[in-house]
């Protein structure tokens, strides 16, 4: 059943309703009301149908609107004769091509002679019931709806008139009923207000939830670039244009086929994609749980990150950009973006703490025998956290021919659903490989680590809203959560706002953002995404936190097991299997986000070896 | 009226100096002010410190860097502050990132200015459009005014839309770069000035990023109403010390 929403009257209320995503908005043009609608629309998403609705109006003053606001339907509130209806169905009309949808209105008391219908059978394509009061719609009381029952139409119709929050059971018995068979929408007004015009968010949300009989909390980005509370975008000034143009362009360009087509291809011949879905027979026995691990590490380069700079660099090409600049820790999403830049032919610029430079040598040679240059980041705690102001800043002087390719799913929207998307083969894949294995596509578990977020968004995103699926997210927690080394963001964190977004993040309480710590390079962020952040507070994940000894046992373990050397990174999501019990059938698939060459050093340190 | 209303009515060019607080010693701030406002500056922007300032190069990055092993923090500034009304009179707008004020609780910050007579802010992070649906009603709450910036990449649109919602002066970013990148100013940028200058906005403009002599004051405030100097200022009294803040007003001021 569709929803519209009726008698929008506020620009910013307008844009947070349509973040609801209703089917229908409708705006009332007729003077004598409340509710009348004179201002401007703001942008909304081109999936939420624009209604115009109309009391006995001018022709001509009804198309004028249709054009002005670029209406997709048309709701005609008074006696507007089958005649009036037919006329405007002629597309010649109004500047848009598509059909526009006549819902024609009638109002329903104590009774209703269905007769009334006939002639406007062939003249419009919905009828909408509404209680007959003293105004034309929005009187705030409903009709007996099992009057409808006796419906002899076939012609699909809206529902309105004084529905409310407290009415989701009888609509639920409605259901039920005869009468709902060619029942298309609800139609909400009143009851949604908090003053004629202005709508209720929250009731509105409650309210749509409560009919979807889900927990039909949303995870994923809303149209505004914010996760629940988090996201955003807090950029300078300076960089609106550039961030901006991203913004509007990137959906377009991933929905482009053939943008898809080469976005896949390279994944298949150039990642090696996809990865396999591996049953981790001897891991699974030792832990008495099924475990399945996805093997990000036999990717191209080693690990998730080049999934996200393949999609990235083919959206710089599209938007026309010449030179390209990434930020990177460990050297892994420096290395993944230097192939690719190498790829295209296109300029790569590195920026890295200088701190790391000295401690990730092979990577920063791999990026130069790559071609990038790599620039040290010498201001602050010259690592990650810097690395990534430095490639900010950069942005900021080269506004034009520059793209910069976030390495996780964070920084403004939007790029934590842009890098999100790019990563989400990930779950993609797994669905259809479990499928395969188990003859089912959800397993019970999907366990990653999370540094930004990136490997951990991808593994999750098409398990986010099937709640029988739980999500495990692993932080590091260094030396231990409160030995003052530590990057577990979701215990240590607070709100708050860094590289352009609003999310948890570790920070004094005069709102400086401190220097987290792990052995692993890749985790060691102050932040997390913000969907992450969503995701923490809401409740859908469980949060863990793993030590650097748990890791590199863990790490160790599984080349003994399985004979897999994992990143340190990864080490980290099999580390949860020493901490958490699961039942012997549970299915848990673990990312395993990267291969262990790059941290042979550390190993090699660290056990003595 | 606001102070820094009252002095863009002034019939002058206007000279504003941006200090870090707390650098180059922690007790610095207040003399800093002070001597400026003694000198014949205009308006003084009051830099909160922040450990990630995005928008600033690395004149100021390092000044920040310092000025927080100093010691400086929200509490530390609001206490230096506490008495500044009795010695100084132009217009004091505190620039700083949108973190440390968000930790501080906006409105608790808005008020804390107030109390102590600061003018403004300039927060480069806080969007123009979150700032306009969800702070906009706590700053006029306590009377600060909140001053944009604009870059040469601001579409012409979105110029409007900044000027409908402030009340005080538009802060033209010289060109597409942090503060301290530039030297000088080549036609593009005059091009630029002559553009918005053309504009007719409402607010009043004052030119920043990239001035560092009375050449480029004097070049900026042909077009603008008057000038920022960030960088220069705190490569001087890194140099110099705070004892001869007279003689960088003087060659800037010509
Ligand atoms: C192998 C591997 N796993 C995980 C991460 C953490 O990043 P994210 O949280 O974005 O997946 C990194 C980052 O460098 C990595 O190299």
């Amino acid at each position: 059943m569709k929803l519209k929403i009726c008698g929008m009257k506020y620009q910013d209320n307008i844009e947070h309703v349509a973040s609801l995503q209703p089917d229908y908005l409708g705006f009332i043009f007729y003077e004598d009301t409340p509710r009348h609608f004179d201002t401007k629309i703001p942008e909304i998403s081109n999936t939420i149908k624009k209604v115009g609705v109309f009391v006995n109006e001018e022709i001509s003053t009804v198309i004028e609107k249709v054009n002005e606001f670029n209406l997709q339907a048309i709701q005609l509130h008074g006696e507007e004769s089958p005649y009036y209806c037919s006329i405007l169905r002629s597309t010649e009309l109004f500047s848009d091509p598509e059909p526009i949808e006549i819902i024609k209105v009638f109002s329903i008391k104590d009774e209703f002679n269905f007769a009334a219908l006939d002639p406007y059978e062939n003249t419009c394509d919905y009828y909408l019931f509404d209680t007959k009061g003293k105004l034309p719609g929005g009187n705030g009381y409903r009709f007996d709806w099992s009057l409808l029952n006796n419906y002899p139409s076939t012609k699909p119709f809206f529902l309105s008139g004084g529905i409310g929050l407290d009415q989701v059971d009888d609509i639920k018995k409605f259901k039920e009923s005869e009468a709902y068979k060619y029942c298309y929408a609800l139609d909400v007004n009143s009851k949604f207000e908090k003053e004629p015009g202005l709508k209720n968010i929250s009731i509105l949300r409650e309210f749509i939830n409560k009919l979807n009989d889900k927990k039909t909390m949303n995870y994923n980005v809303d149209e505004k670039g914010y996760y629940g509370e988090f996201g955003g975008a807090f950029i300078p000034e300076m960089l609106y244009p550039n961030v901006e143009e991203l913004r509007q362009n990137y959906l377009k360009v991933m929905a482009e086929p053939d943008f898809q087509k080469e976005f896949n291809q390279l994944l298949k011949d150039y990642v090696g994609r996809p990865s396999p879905l591996y049953f981790a027979k001897r891991l699974s026995e030792k832990y008495n749980a099924k475990i399945y691990l996805k093997r990000e590490d036999l990717n191209h380069t080693g690990a998730h990150k080049i999934n996200n700079t393949i999609g990235q660099i083919l959206m710089a090409k599209r938007l026309g950009k010449k030179r390209i600049i990434a930020e990177t820790g460990a050297g892994q999403h420096g290395v993944a973006t230097a192939t690719v830049c190498a790829l295209m032919g296109l300029e790569c610029i590195v920026y890295m703490g200088e701190i790391d430079i000295a401690r990730q040598a092979p990577n920063v040679a791999r990026m130069k025998m790559l071609g990038a240059k790599v620039i040290p980041a010498l201001s602050g705690s010259r690592t990650l956290k810097d690395a990534t102001n430095e490639a900010i800043r950069d942005w900021i002087n080269n506004p034009v021919n520059t793209h910069y390719i976030i390495g996780s799913a964070i920084g403004p929207h939007p790029y934590p659903d842009m890098v999100t998307k790019f990563q989400s083969v990930v779950s993609e894949e797994i669905k259809w490989q479990l499928k395969e294995q188990e003859g089912r596509e959800n397993p019970d578990y999907v366990v990653a680590c999370i540094g930004g977020g990136s490997n951990a968004a991808g593994t999750y995103y098409h398990y986010l809203h099937e709640p029988d699926v739980g999500i495990i997210a692993v932080e590091a927690a260094g030396l231990g959560v409160d030995s003052g080394e530590s990057a577990a963001t979701s215990v240590l964190g607070k709100e708050g706002i860094i590289h352009g977004c609003k999310t948890l993040l570790m920070q004094t309480k005069d709102g400086q953002i401190t220097e987290p710590y792990s052995i692993s390079a890749g985790l060691d962020y102050p932040g997390v995404g913000p969907m992450h952040a969503h995701l923490c507070k809401t409740g859908r994940a469980e949060f863990m936190s793993i030590t650097d000894s748990e890791a590199m046992n863990a790490g160790l373990e599984l080349c003994k097991l399985e004979g897999i050397i994992p990143a340190i990174e990864s080490s980290h999501a099999l580390a949860i299997f020493e901490q958490k019990t699961f039942k012997p059938d549970d299915v848990v698939v673990v990312s395993l986000s990267g291969r262990g060459d790059k941290d042979l050093e550390n190993y090699i340190d660290y056990f003595k070896i | 009226m606001n102070r820094i209303q009252s002095k863009l009515k002034e019939n002058k060019k206007l000279l504003s100096i941006y200090l870090t607080a707390g650098y180059p010693n922690i007790d610095d701030t207040v003399t800093i002010i002070q001597s400026l406002e003694k000198n014949g500056v205009d308006m003084i922007e009051i830099g909160l410190p922040f450990s990630d300032p995005l928008a600033d190069g690395p004149t100021i990055q390092d000044s920040s860097t310092s000025a927080l092993k100093n010691g400086m923090t929200t509490e530390v500034l609001f206490k230096q502050l506490k008495d500044i009304r009795k010695t100084v009179s132009i217009p004091l707008i505190i620039m700083g990132y949108f973190n440390p004020m968000f930790q501080y609780g906006v409105e608790a910050f808005c008020k804390k200015c107030q109390e102590l007579g600061i003018d403004g802010l300039i927060i480069p992070d806080l969007p123009v459009d979150v700032y306009h649906n969800e702070y906009q009603a706590i700053f006029e709450k306590y009377g600060l005014i909140n001053v944009f910036l604009i870059t040469p990449q601001t579409s012409d649109e979105r110029i409007r839309y900044i000027d409908s919602i402030s009340n005080g002066f538009i802060y033209m970013v010289s060109s597409a770069s942090t503060t301290g990148a530039q030297s000088g100013f080549g036609s593009e940028q005059t091009q630029y000035f002559e553009r918005i200058a053309q504009m007719n906005l409402k607010n009043q403009q004052v030119i920043g990023f990239g001035i560092s002599n009375n050449e480029t004051f004097t070049q900026a405030t042909q077009y603008a109403k008057g000038a920022i100097i960030g960088s220069a200022f705190v490569k001087y009294v890194t140099k110099n010390g705070t004892g001869s803040i007279n003689k960088f007003v003087d060659t800037i001021l010509g």
